[in-house]
């Protein structure tokens, strides 16, 4: 344990051996998950998941329902931690530090690690308020630094054309796939690092889903990107690195067009060309 | 699908309808008729003086001072009950999930809820009434505070369960959203999901004030009567249903009319306050 944390501490430890011992290339890892194990009270979730989640790539989960993908993106920002009798074991080192461990604040982590959620939940506000609430959480700004920083948000999320002339409105008059975007906004408001994608399409229609896909491309820019998906296609399409998940374990982890062109594992192919699941 | 078998159940469905709307026919029924009875029987006695004279002046008189209590007493019984059964409410839905205590406090809020009203009313009778001796040499005194009380007494279980149910019928994917900014709990609870629930929990308080404003067993030991006029909560305070409950045992036949119109304008508010809060509940759905 001592050698791991001095590795983790250790600065350009992203580019150090993986945990998954899978090659990255270039790239070093933003997040490793190490031995990560995960109960919902007596019920083994994820067994020993090991990943190096790769800076500033978008790596997309994939596998069948109950696989377990979207436990752990919310292992990631510790979001299972508000229920009760859940609990993780193991490591996931975010900038050398362990946020598994519970000194390590909340507060701190959900301003790194953003997320987003299968349905579009704008807060009963104004638009402007839905994006400038989180913000106003962790930082003390001005009224014109806020508009700024408000403005900045929307036209990441490729949504401030559409709004900018009534973000006094409520935002739960905007369509489905607007309201998506708004939750896109008010997540890359807070300028975190890693932003988590729980099926963000899949209550939208194809136009809505294409638009969140483009932006996906482009937020991968300033963020880590991890999409958890259903679409397999929208995994293709989009994604740097691929996980299959199946029955609680990572089956395999590589990059995207190896995944779906030539899989090392059975599972996985049987997988991607539709034989279970 | 074959024709006798679509016949049956187009003849099962002609039934269920049938049958339904008998019932809810039979329902308005009895409120149509409560409504033109107590109109026809009262009709006489509505005049401006019923809302401006006092029940001192007997049959010359109105029931001024009784609506002027009524207010009196539903407004305090609201202050009292809303704030602790909002915060209650909250806590049930937000905070008592770890916890067992939760679903024992919402049986005993439900056994608060079904408690008979003459029950509380004796309750405060002895926890507030009779105390009042000793702030005032010795004097128990009846007040509309004690009035007040014991209709906040009714009031609060209503009150919690509507703020608790409303509460958890807001989506939990609202409180990961917010969570997963980083936003403690309690901006979350107090910004956020108190503002979703808001107008559930502005119709739970509108039906709760319906529900005291009839109530006459707890205002009995506690309010006890008046009248004149008292605007001070530290005296006797008198209320409609309480002065209907007199005014029909009566042997004069001018004051059991008064006691019709009474009855038809305390209907009446009852049933505008329930319109309200349906109107309140409805405007929120449209908002999604």
């Amino acid at each position: 344990m001592t050698n791991m944390n001095e590795v983790a501490s250790r600065p350009g430890f992203g580019a150090s051996p993986h945990a998954s011992g899978v090659d990255l290339g270039q790239v070093p890892a933003k997040m490793t998950a190490r031995d990560v194990n995960f109960y919902y009270g007596d019920f083994h979730a994820l067994k020993n998941i090991a990943m190096d989640v790769p800076e500033k790539q978008v790596t997309a989960i994939i596998g069948p329902s109950g696989c377990g993908k979207s436990t752990l993106l919310r292992i990631f920002n510790r979001i299972y931690a508000i229920y009760p009798n859940l609990r993780a074991t193991g490591e996931i080192i975010l900038d050398g530090e362990n946020i598994l461990d519970p000194k390590y604040s909340l507060n701190r982590l959900r301003s790194k690690v953003g997320m987003v959620f299968q349905k579009p939940v704008p807060f009963p506000m104004t638009i402007f308020e839905n994006v400038a609430y989180g913000i106003r959480h962790h930082e003390k700004l001005s009224r014109s630094e806020m508009e700024n920083r408000v403005e900045q948000a929307l036209r990441g999320a490729a949504l401030w054309d559409e709004v900018k002339d009534k973000l006094k409105q409520s935002a739960l008059g905007l369509s489905g796939g607007q309201q998506q975007r708004l939750c896109i906004a008010r997540g890359i408001a807070l300028k975190p690092e890693v932003l988590l994608l729980d099926e963000p399409t899949s209550a939208l229609d194809p136009i809505a889903t294409s638009r969140i896909e483009q932006l996906v491309e482009e937020l991968k820019r300033d963020f880590t990107i991890v999409i958890v998906t259903h679409n397999m296609q929208q995994a293709a399409r989009c994604s740097d690195m691929t996980a299959f998940m199946y029955m609680g374990e990572l089956i395999e982890f590589d990059r995207t067009e190896k995944i779906f062109t030539k899989p090392d594992k059975k599972q996985t192919e049987d997988y991607i060309t539709g034989r279970f699941g | 699908m074959s024709a006798s078998l679509y016949t049956t159940r187009r003849i099962k469905n002609v039934i269920a309808m049938v049958l339904s709307v008998i019932a809810t026919g039979l329902g308005l029924f009895f409120l149509a008729w409560i409504l033109w009875e107590t109109l026809s029987q009262g009709a006489s006695a509505l005049k401006p003086q019923l809302f401006t004279k006092i029940t001192a002046y007997r049959e010359e008189g109105g029931l001024a001072n009784a609506m002027i209590g009524s207010l009196i007493l539903n407004f305090l019984g609201i202050l009292i009950a809303t704030p602790i059964g909002v915060a209650a409410g909250t806590w049930l839905a937000e905070y008592s999930r770890r916890s067992r205590l939760g679903p024992t406090i919402r049986f005993l809020n439900d056994i608060l809820l079904s408690a008979p009203s003459i029950v509380l009313g004796l309750f405060v009778y002895t926890i507030v009434v009779l105390p009042s001796k000793y702030l005032s040499n010795g004097n128990v005194t009846f007040s509309g505070l004690a009035g007040g009380v014991a209709l906040a007494l009714i009031a609060l279980p209503v009150i919690v369960r509507t703020t608790d149910e409303m509460l958890r019928l807001v989506p939990g994917t609202l409180r990961e959203a917010a969570l997963s900014l980083g936003v403690p709990q309690w901006k979350l609870t107090t910004q956020i999901l108190i503002r979703s629930a808001r107008s559930g929990i502005v119709t739970g308080v509108l039906l709760a004030l319906a529900r005291i404003s009839g109530e006459t067993a707890p205002l009995l030991f506690t309010a006890f009567g008046n009248t004149f006029t008292s605007l001070n909560p530290l005296t006797p305070m008198a209320s409609l249903p309480q002065i209907i409950y007199e005014y029909t045992k009566d042997p004069s036949p001018d004051i059991n009319t008064i006691a019709w119109a009474g009855a038809f304008v305390l209907t009446m508010f009852v049933l505008a306050l329930s319109l309200i809060a349906r109107f309140a509940f409805r405007s929120k759905v449209s908002h999604d």
